[in-house]
């Protein structure tokens, strides 16, 4: 069965409507709903035991949803259906490898069940593996696994990638070393990424459209690019008398705490105001900053553990 | 289903599996042929101190019939033992290795890479059938056994080939238990219980309608006096041997793939 999404829209290569697995009395995934444009990346942010890897299982056809439909490429995910594998790569739930057979070996293997025909140097290049091409599996670091498992991932090529935690266990450079190559996979070539992470600041470097996933439910899906827009500003100001900062603050019309913290787009937008106040009150401010709130605060407040 | 068979091929060749299964096998063909050379001559074996002076022996004639059917006995036990072996390795390795899931989004079916595994398992067990008989071949020449022909070769050949056959096919149950086990554990489990309930079943006389009896009442482990099974034992192991594939498959393919 392909969808049929109409005429006027294009065909998303990811849609998911009202996902849901339940395991008997847990709920692990709960009517998720969300699309995914071609040469988007969608990464999912999530904490341990959120939904993530269950949802991307979903995706796979690895776990069949309790409620709800996903097309993957224009095809309806099922036990049955694989025309959508052939474009499709992925990585889920940690790298893994047959540990007896060499890098080379198990990404002839992978070759030959996508029935690809050719070398798998390009890819073992592409990935930094060469050095260890011929080294078995068993012998290789964490990174190096990630590396291979990645491999395995694009040796064909796909439209699609589909990846849980793709930069887990590698190094700083290699963490950029994959980054830029998903950006230039999905800018150059039009690559459709489907990530799910808990490395924040790795999101907002890479990501085009953010969901933040929290017990199993989509709870908030947003354009990276907006992010800058959701994050709360504040205002912070000292000065040698805080207690006459306040007062004065306070008959201007502004709502100051305590520690002389502003919010409100009045405060943030024109904080030279508050500096000729201060002035003008002949308590001038000893510091005057625009904090922003960092994306794990922001995600923590989102997903209502910032208390934690 | 050439991909698949020679992706798993690959991952057989490079694994201890066949040395080991191989060498298991090797070593029933040489425990019969000693065995044998003990019954030839029961003074010599004491002289040799490979038995005690008190030590009565039989179950046996230590003649070429008598050593092939030994063969086909042996294959009938150890089989289920090395066969199960390898059914439970090509399974439960993809769970214990975690490459299972490398498997199940693919454009090879998954049906198509069960059914590599068994077809490799098939014609490894068959492979290593062929060892024994050609092993038994060797040892019972060296041994200068009496009571040799053609006649009596083809056939005890062919018992052990379908010993074996037998054998294998009770044997796919367990790549089902280490799929759904997901992993060696508890497939092995159930491969001792299997083994004890064969053992016990055929003692109480029940054999030829219990499956698990069926290849070593055919071996003759039961001694000249005992029937063979009949076509409801054979047509039960069949059974079972296509059942363990078929539910093997659907499991594959149906089942959450959660880990």
């Amino acid at each position: 069965m392909v969808a049929d999404l109409g005429e006027s829209e294009p065909v998303s290569t990811i849609e998911a409507a009202g996902l849901t697995k339940r395991y008997r009395q847990v709920l692990a995934v709960d009517e998720v709903s969300l699309r995914v444009d071609p040469g988007q990346i969608y990464a999912l942010l999530g904490l341990n035991g959120a939904g993530k890897t269950t949802l991307i299982r979903m995706l796979l056809g690895m776990i069949a949803p309790t409620g709800g439909t996903v097309n993957v490429l224009g095809a309806a995910v099922s036990a049955g259906e694989r025309s959508a594998w052939a474009r499709t790569g992925y990585l889920v739930e940690g790298p893994a490898a047959y540990p007896e057979l060499t890098v080379r070996e198990n990404l002839q293997v992978v070759a030959r069940l996508r029935r690809l025909p050719g070398s798998t140097d390009e890819v073992i290049d592409r990935l930094a593996l060469t050095e260890y091409a011929d080294r078995r599996a068993r012998s290789l670091s964490m990174g190096n696994l990630q590396r291979l498992a990645l491999a395995k991932a694009l040796l064909h090529r796909p439209d699609l990638l589909i990846l849980d935690e793709p930069v887990n266990g590698l190094d700083p450079a290699g963490v950029v070393e994959i980054r830029t190559l998903l950006a230039e996979l999905a800018s150059e070539h039009g690559t459709t990424v489907f990530l799910s992470s808990h490395l924040l600041a790795e999101v907002a470097r890479l990501a085009t459209r953010v969901g933040i996933i929290h017990q199993g439910r989509l709870i908030q899906e947003l354009d990276a690019g907006n992010l800058d827009e959701r994050l709360r500003r504040r205002l912070s100001v000292a000065t040698r008398d805080d207690t006459k900062a306040h007062a004065v603050l306070q008959a201007h019309g502004y709502q100051p705490t305590p520690d002389l913290r502003l919010t409100g787009e009045r405060a943030t937008a024109r904080p030279e105001e508050v500096a000729t106040l201060l002035v003008q009150s002949g308590n001038p401010p000893i510091k005057l900053v625009v904090e922003e709130e960092d994306l794990e605060t922001y995600f923590l407040r989102m997903v209502g553990a910032d208390d934690a | 289903m050439r991909e698949a068979l020679w992706a798993e091929l690959l991952k057989v060749r490079r694994s201890r599996l066949p040395w080991l299964t191989a060498l298991a096998f090797a070593v029933t063909a040489t425990v019969c042929g000693l065995f044998i050379f003990i019954l030839q001559d029961l003074a010599r074996a004491r002289a040799l101190g490979l038995i005690g002076g008190k030590a009565q022996l039989s179950g046996a004639s230590a003649d070429w019939p008598g050593y092939l059917a030994l063969l086909a006995q042996a294959v009938s036990v150890g089989g289920l033992l090395i066969y199960g072996i390898t059914g439970i390795w090509l399974f439960g390795r993809e769970f214990s290795d975690h490459t299972a899931k490398d498997l199940l989004a693919l454009p090879t079916s998954r049906t198509v890479i069960v059914g590599a595994k068994f077809g490799l398992a098939a014609g490894w067990a068959m492979l290593l059938a062929v060892q024994v008989a050609v092993l038994g071949l060797l040892i019972g020449a060296m041994l200068g056994l009496s009571g040799w022909s053609s006649q009596t070769a083809m056939a005890g050949i062919g018992r052990i080939l379908v010993t074996a056959a037998l054998t294998l096919l009770l044997t796919t149950p367990l790549s089902l238990a280490a799929s759904v086990g997901r992993g060696y554990l508890a497939a092995v489990g159930v491969m001792f219980v299997m083994l004890f309930c064969a053992q016990v079943i055929a003692a109480l006389g029940f054999g030829a309608y219990f499956p698990l009896s069926v290849p070593g009442l055919y071996a003759g482990i039961a001694g000249p006096d005992q029937d063979p099974p009949g076509l409801v034992g054979y047509l039960l192991v069949l059974a079972v041997g296509i059942g363990g594939v078929l539910a093997t498959a659907a499991w594959w393919r149906r089942a959450d793939h959660n880990r």
